[in-house]
């Protein structure tokens, strides 16, 4: 692994992040927006139902930490459109960049963007609803980590879909995590989706990254267990949705870097 | 030294082979045209060469190293342009050569960015995204990228297509200097006939995935036995022409000139006949076959099969 190149990479995409502008919504207007309709909602049903004092933080933390999964995964789908679509891929890797340090300037990327997320989504919680969305104290490292995982693994698996098929399946990039929202179970427990969902759910390590919150804003405190479970499934999808990634990718090489778009 | 080995080299796309078997090598200084009609294989050769494109079969080794298994290194010496890639359309020309520069971990970027920018007449579009560039101004930049790490191997895919004819010289003389103070060997492609006879050492001409002629360029434009007679008529055009088409010889008639294609050795013949037959010419040139002449030869020939 060679940090210059991977700042290469990093440097290219910000380079492109700085000439979009739009791209800026993914940091602040969606947080702020997702913030004004959950905190708002929240608001209004504890006041509504009385007595549940605890909703909105539920209900805002909810919200924040899924925008995590979806940094995660968006910034990795979005960057590999980019290159896809600019017909880039060929001047990287006549270059001696390596597949994994492109990889890990998509990780850091996402990284990057993710706490930039985290911090405004903080930022608006306490603005609009003096909320903390720090009272999570030291469990905010595995929540924000385990979150990222779930995203990246999301992350590697489209953007192998998109080595693969070209810009047709670009769309997925900006939609594919989403399918994983009902299942995590972001603002309700996982204990009322069917059945069938919830097995889905129960492979998820964002549910359990939910569930916890959950209870930690209950009772003060969380299973372990649980964070546990997140963390064995997340070093399980990690190497596999890799895994994908890889195989895509030499998949692309037989077929021409030429030829991706 | 030779910097470039290939053996056996094969790349089928399902059952169809755009490379077929090919083996060729590329000497420390030397400069390599890679000839062939459109679809030959070129492309899919520089691909190859590049370790974009995964062969079917055989080897690649630069510096004696095989391409697969000392990617990185080689890589490092090694760089491409084409006019038939583009840059990243949104970042300007610095950006992108300052990306680029990261990558090959340049020592004294800033330094090495100011005289490419010299060298490739950069200054005036320096801060212009890639997407307001002309044509020609993109080949430059495109050129500039592949010269940015001082490369020992450079693979050039049209290098001077749609640059105006002051540049494309520029390039040409650029190129040959580069071979004379760093020994950098080159492999390029081209349609520019005229380009490839004055700056090539050695042509592979490709055809149908395969290497049908490894020569000289003169070597080449020599098998071609048929000559060009050029004659100003002042007397006497129809029955030239009739003598043409008597005798199967292709010709073009220009106001009152007639190109005749013929066999080298039977230039005398033609000229004592159309004498006795009492045609008056004013002038006469004779253009020996060129590279061109190889390549249109060979391009009909596939034509017809």
């Amino acid at each position: 692994m060679s940090l210059h190149r991977i700042f290469a990479i990093v440097l290219r995409q910000l380079y492109t992040f700085r000439k979009n502008l739009d791209r800026l919504t993914d940091v602040f207007y969606w947080p702020l927006v997702d913030l004004l309709i959950w905190g708002l909602t929240g608001v209004s049903i504890a006041k509504q139902a009385g007595n549940i004092p605890s909703l909105p933080l539920m209900i805002i933390s909810g919200a924040v930490f899924w925008l995590i999964v979806w940094r995660g995964a968006g910034e990795i789908t979005v960057s590999t459109v980019i290159e896809v679509s600019d017909k880039n891929l060929i001047n990287l890797f006549v270059t001696p960049l390596k597949f994994w340090e492109w990889t890990a300037a998509l990780v850091v990327l996402s990284v990057m963007k993710a706490l930039l997320t985290f911090a405004v989504g903080v930022g608006i919680a306490f603005f609009l609803y003096r909320l903390n969305l720090l009272i999570y104290g030291w469990y905010l490292f595995p929540f924000l980590a385990t979150l990222l995982v779930n995203g990246w693994c999301v992350g590697f698996f489209v953007g192998g879909i998109i080595l693969r098929y070209g810009m047709k399946s670009r769309n997925l990039a900006f939609t594919a995590v989403q399918v994983l929202a009902p299942f995590v179970a972001i603002f309700y427990p996982a204990s009322i989706l069917p059945h069938w969902a919830q097995l889905i759910s129960s492979a998820l390590p964002a549910s359990y990254v939910f569930e916890s919150m959950r209870q930690f804003i209950a009772s003060g405190t969380l299973d372990p267990q649980k964070l546990y479970i997140a963390g064995l499934l997340s070093m399980l999808y990690l190497p596999l949705s890799l895994l994908f990634l890889h195989k895509s990718f030499q998949k692309t090489l037989k077929r021409g870097l030429v030829g991706v778009h | 030294m030779l910097v470039l080995e290939v053996e056996h080299l094969t790349k089928n796309f399902g059952k169809s082979c755009a490379v077929n078997d090919i083996s060729f090598s590329l000497g420390e200084g030397e400069i390599l045209g890679l000839l062939g009609p459109n679809g030959a294989g070129k492309t899919t050769t520089v691909q190859m060469l590049l370790g974009v494109l995964t062969p079917s079969k055989g080897v690649i080794r630069y510096f004696g190293k095989n391409l697969t298994s000392h990617r990185e290194e080689i890589l490092e010496q090694l760089n491409f342009s084409s006019t038939y890639t583009t840059l990243p359309w949104e970042l300007t020309v610095k950006e992108n050569l300052t990306v680029i520069s990261h990558l090959y971990r340049i020592p004294d970027r800033k330094k090495r960015l100011e005289e490419i920018a010299q060298i490739f007449r950069l200054r005036k579009i320096w801060k212009k995204p890639i997407y307001a560039l002309s044509a020609g101004q993109m080949t430059r930049v495109n050129l500039a990228k592949a010269f940015i790490n001082s490369p020992k191997v450079l693979l050039l895919d049209e290098p001077t297509a749609s640059l105006d004819p002051e540049a494309a010289a520029y390039i040409r003389e650029f190129l040959l200097h580069q071979r004379k103070t760093f020994n950098v060997s080159l492999i390029l492609t081209s349609h520019n006939m005229a380009e490839v006879e004055t700056i090539c050492d050695r042509v592979i001409f490709i055809n149908k995935g395969g290497i049908i002629a490894n020569d000289i360029p003169e070597n080449l434009a020599k098998s071609i036995e048929i000559s060009h007679v050029e004659l100003a008529i002042g007397d006497g055009l129809k029955r030239t022409i009739a003598y043409c088409q008597e005798n199967g010889l292709s010709y073009r008639v220009t106001g009152r000139s007639i190109i005749i294609n013929t066999h080298e050795r039977k230039i005398a013949e033609l000229l004592r006949t159309i004498m006795e037959i009492g045609v008056r010419y004013d002038e006469i040139s004779i253009q020996k076959p060129t590279l061109e002449d190889y390549f249109l030869q060979m391009a009909k020939k596939d034509e017809l099969h």
